[in-house]
């Protein structure tokens, strides 16, 4: 971090750490791209794993931080201004781990110059691609010109419009993905894409509170009393997103509970790998139900212990769900794969994903890391 | 411009899987990946049981969900209606093999024949699996067919998807996919739709056929009609 209590000892340590879990991850891109995604515990089955699993979450998180980063720079809340700044970095740092680890999910990353060449207008993957790219470029400008000063020149506010809009949208394009699959019912519907929107907001406003929160802990600065009126809204925030996400999860919950459509049936039999409890899943009850009921009494509500505690709790937990979500809905082999595959497929990630997991989170911890000690994140940019 | 189709007839159809063998032997099919493949069922409980063969390819929809999902349309259709893919364009995302509702669509997640590479010798005074392939001249395995390169790469890579392609490298040379030419029962028949003559529309209009799932909107291009069924029964109004 770049303030001066935090010793040079450390922060070069803590870049060793980092640096060696990124040669690690990449010695495991050169073994994926060489001998193929054998490597993963995937197949013809359950065909996406853990690595796009770590691209949905941080590309959701990248696109909540966009949105909360949106408050001042697109609907000019003075207020979250010295915020704005670290936002935005934060969301690229996000973005481009989450493509790092969809990019090893690809077979063929040398064949991706034809999504611009020879583009499908129809799939939403494409679609997906082309706004998160499309938000990236802009993130990056956009946080060039905050660096530089400029937050109210006519570039930088349609920058900031483009990225609110991009952030809004990429989030349903993720969603899609999933909801237009006619042949996997579970996931099929506008549901999804709504629901990803929402645990974009979530997700986004849990690491901007737990980073923070954390940041103004180990650095020693604490929070001043006209930061905390802001941080009191930035929990509303992720308390109503929480709230939203409860009551998605709740619907999701009783439709698979009530219906007899077999694929449901089938869905709701699988869909609790990490367990649950009175027959909730334990993702939701301690990742959504708990942080809702802690961030909810008025005692606790804005004691810095329980922020830090419930968007902990609620970054964790979202991640489970995702992986929860996407593993679920691809248990069961379709059509004649039934010949070669079990009726239901068990999953445990292999080394090679949990590197590719490892190496998407120490590159984005490196970026905060070198962007607090070398860009200034916490200055206000007004 | 034809539409090609196919019509498989159950009761025809022995199960024998001459079908999905020549399909391996035409197309160069790496182990663990079927572009001709089944659906078996038992249904019943003993001793009133009964198994259920269906052979399977790809549909060919005309709707196809992989084609629609492709974001670099490596998957397109053809003019003749087949659902065709190119290798050489496949990020390798397998958002077709996620979309089919048809399990048709296989990954190469290794270097396809990779037990034909090894050059170990099986036993002290044998040929190891590569010097057999160099010993008959074949390309990778030994059954290469170089046929198979006129439109898609004879093997493909890693890291890219495969499926069937209703031989279209056959069929642009007027010849009937391999399947088709292989089935011993002449269980597969395969046409344009688009011809009022052609045997797939006669049969189509004598039988009432049936599709894989058609209730998702697909059309699949691969009929099925009759069943093969030797049970019996003696005349009965059932009982209470």
């Amino acid at each position: 971090m770049s303030e001066s209590k935090t010793s040079n000892g450390l922060f070069f340590t803590w870049l060793g750490l980092l640096g060696v879990a990124i040669l690690i991850g990449l010695f495991a891109a050169f073994k994926l791209l060489t001998e193929g995604h054998h490597l993963f515990n995937a197949n013809d089955v359950l065909i996406w794993s853990l690595p796009l699993g770590v691209y949905i979450y941080l590309a959701l998180i990248s696109s909540g931080l966009t949105l909360l980063a949106s408050i001042p720079l697109v609907f000019g809340q003075k207020k979250y201004e010295p915020y704005a700044k670290r936002l935005i970095f934060l969301a690229i740092a996000a973005l481009l781990s989450g493509f790092i680890s969809i990019g090893l999910e690809l077979g063929n990353i040398f064949h991706m110059v034809y999504i611009i060449i020879s583009p499908n207008l129809s799939s939403p993957i494409w679609w997906m691609g082309a706004i998160y790219s499309l938000e990236l470029i802009v993130l990056v400008l956009k946080f060039q010109r905050i660096h530089a000063g400029d937050l109210n020149s006519s570039t930088s506010k349609v920058l900031g419009k483009i990225g609110f809009l991009c952030a809004l949208i990429a989030p349903l394009m993720i969603g899609s993905v999933f909801g237009l699959t006619e042949s996997r019912v579970t996931y099929f519907g506008p549901v999804m894409s709504i629901y990803c929107l929402f645990m974009a907001i979530l997700s986004g406003s849990a690491l901007c509170l737990f980073y923070n929160l954390i940041h103004a802990q180990v650095t020693g600065n604490g929070i001043s009393k006209d930061k905390e009126s802001l941080f009191k809204e930035l929990t509303r925030i992720f308390t109503g997103s929480l709230g939203a996400v409860i009551l998605l999860t709740l619907i999701k919950f009783f439709i698979e509970g009530s219906t007899v459509i077999p694929e449901f049936l089938n869905y709701h039999k699988y869909a609790q790998a990490f367990g649950s409890i009175a027959g909730i899943n334990i993702e939701v009850i301690f990742g959504l139900f708990l942080p809702f009921i802690l961030i909810s009494i008025p005692g606790l509500r804005y004691n810095q212990s329980t922020r830090v505690l419930t968007s902990a709790l609620v970054l964790i937990g979202t991640f489970a769900m995702h992986m929860e979500i996407l593993l679920a809905g691809q248990s069961r082999p379709v059509g004649p794969k039934a010949e070669q595959f079990p009726d239901v497929i068990s999953y445990f990630p292999s080394i090679w994903e949990w590197i590719v997991f490892m190496l998407s989170i120490a590159v984005m911890l490196l970026l905060f890391t070198l962007g607090e000690r070398f860009l200034k994140l916490g200055s206000d940019p007004a | 411009m034809p539409r090609y189709a196919m019509v498989i007839d159950l009761q025809r159809c022995t199960g024998c899987s001459a079908c999905s063998i020549s399909c391996r032997n035409e197309n160069n099919v790496p182990d663990g990946i079927y572009w001709a493949n089944k659906i078996t069922e038992t249904s019943g409980v003993f001793p009133n049981v009964r198994y259920h063969y269906i052979p399977t390819l790809c549909n060919h929809c005309e709707n196809a969900p992989c084609v629609r999902g492709c974001p670099t349309r490596a998957m397109h259709k053809l003019e003749n209606g087949i659902t065709m893919h190119n290798p050489k364009k496949c990020i390798g995302c397998k958002y077709c093999e996620f979309n089919c509702p048809y399990g048709v669509i296989y990954f190469n997640w290794t270097q396809p024949h990779k037990p034909w590479k090894n050059n170990n010798k099986v036993l002290d005074g044998t040929t190891s699996p590569k010097e057999e392939v160099k010993k008959v001249g074949g390309k990778t395995i030994p059954y290469y067919n170089p046929e198979r390169e006129d439109t898609l790469p004879g093997i493909r890579q890693k890291g890219v998807v495969e499926k069937c392609t209703f031989c279209d490298h056959r069929v642009r040379r007027g010849k009937l996919p391999r399947c088709v030419d292989a089935c011993p029962a002449d269980a597969r028949i395969f046409g344009d739709m688009n011809d009022p003559d052609s045997k797939v529309r006669q049969l189509l209009g004598k039988f009432r056929p049936f599709r894989l799932r058609e209730q998702i909107g697909t059309e699949p291009h691969v009929f099925y009609i009759k069943n093969f069924n030797p049970a019996n029964y003696q005349p009965s109004k059932g009982g209470i």
